[in-house]
């Protein structure tokens, strides 16, 4: 299972809008992100400490789609969220 | 003018009494509204009472992104029901009677709801990022705004601004269970109303607004004359009304106005009220409803309104609003009688 250090930063709120979507605000950047429905369940996961791994099994259990390909989502997911210095160290 | 920018978030009893800009930064004018009850018929009378209440109460400026920061701070009422209407048309009526409801709050025309609705229009391109912001911004005020301050309430009464009906839609897309009811009267009666006693939206600076609704360009909306433009949009919101009247909306005609039928929204509402509340209503209902002393009398000005109408009046009114006044009209008249 793939591990991740990283949890989102304390700059960072969340909040969800319209069904599974949400809205990241990076307080420090004044920067908005929305996040699709897989986006927030990598978010909500990270924010329980979950791996990546974890993260990935969650959204097989509820979507039709394989680990393989949910785990590169989640990663690419993570990839982005880093990007954008939206993750801290744990 | 804001007393101060503040980066830190506002404690409970602070209300967001204002959208507006400073420094060019859109956010929030706050106001320590601690001990204030939101009685007057209007949200903003309350706010200037507030002010000229001897107290010098402390106000701030944060940007929207607090709202989100709040968010799960406040133990708030959920919405009860919504009232839309096109102007003019006995809806601070409605909403006086809603006030009447033990344990209720009513936000009637609150500028920091009305505004950010407005962002939708000037702001906000459908389906994008920002449609999804503002949306989460109206979420957030309605949710401060509706703070429980006694522990006791229940209800939550969203009294919109005329030209928030525009927006239903994104509106009924937050709150898709709660539900709503549209207010309208005699286009003529009520252009009568609007030309006599001209309201800000008529004559607003950004006419992006009033060029959605009418779908016409802001440079065409600058050179009308009150007249077609108070037909144009009334005109477009019974469109909208007749468009989207559904099992969680009803239609209620400026005629209909009575205290049974008031009852009867109200439990519409799910807010059935009592014995007491209804002698309340009542004797609300025989004084002017937007005047905050409540001593002023009401007079019903039906025949008034068609003896002042002009022929400008009459001829926009015949040209954008009976049509679709008259549709709206059937389609009220074939819903079932308890939402008539």
């Amino acid at each position: 299972m793939t591990s991740t250090n990283l949890m989102p930063g304390k700059h960072v709120v969340v909040t969800d809008f319209d069904g599974g979507e949400g809205i990241l605000v990076d307080l420090t950047t004044k920067k908005y992100y929305q996040l699709n429905e897989t986006a927030m369940i990598v978010w909500k996961g990270l924010e329980k400490g979950k791996t990546t791994g974890e993260i990935a099994a969650d959204i097989t259990s509820s979507y039709e789609v394989t680990p393989d390909k949910a785990q590169l989502s989640v990663e690419r997911i993570v990839d982005n969220f880093q990007t954008y210095k939206l993750l801290t160290a744990k | 003018m804001p007393s101060s920018i503040a980066q830190s978030i506002p404690p409970p009893g602070w209300f967001p009494v204002d959208a507006v800009v400073v420094e060019g930064r859109p956010g929030l004018q706050w106001m320590d509204m601690s001990g204030i009850s939101l009685s007057e018929p209007f949200f903003q009378q309350t706010v200037e009472r507030a002010k000229s209440d001897g107290t010098n109460r402390r106000e701030l400026f944060t940007e929207f992104d607090s709202l989100l920061q709040m968010e799960k701070l406040f133990d708030s009422v959920q919405p009860t029901g919504f009232i839309f209407h096109s102007s003019r048309c006995g809806s601070t009526l409605v909403a006086n009677a809603c006030r009447a409801i033990t344990n209720s709050i009513v936000l009637s025309e609150a500028n920091a709801i009305d505004k950010l609705v407005a962002r939708f229009i000037t702001d906000a391109a459908e389906g994008g990022v920002k449609e999804s912001l503002y949306s989460v911004f109206l979420r957030g005020v309605v949710q401060v705004l509706s703070q429980r301050r006694t522990g006791k309430e229940q209800h939550l009464f969203i009294k919109f601004a005329c030209c928030s009906f525009a927006q239903i839609e994104r509106i009924r897309r937050i709150w898709p269970n709660v539900p709503w009811l549209f207010l309208y009267r005699d286009p003529v009666e009520t252009i009568v109303s609007n030309v006599r006693d001209i309201p800000a939206w008529l004559v607003d600076d950004d006419r992006r607004v009033l060029a959605s609704i009418t779908g016409r360009s802001p440079a065409e909306v600058a050179e009308m004359n009150l007249e077609e433009l108070c037909a144009r949009t009334i005109g477009s919101f019974f469109s909208t009304a007749h468009g989207l009247a559904n099992d969680n909306g009803i239609l209620l005609n400026y005629t209909q106005l009575s205290l049974p039928v008031i009852s009867r929204v109200l439990s519409f509402f799910k807010a059935s009220p009592s014995t007491k509340e209804l002698e309340t209503i009542a004797c609300a209902s025989q004084a002017y409803s937007k005047e905050a002393s409540g001593k002023k009398t009401f007079v019903a000005d039906t025949d008034a309104k068609q003896k002042l109408a002009s022929v400008a009046v009459r001829e926009a009114a015949a040209k954008w609003a009976i049509e679709p006044y008259q549709l709206l009209e059937q389609k009220r008249l074939a819903m079932p009688e308890e939402r008539q």
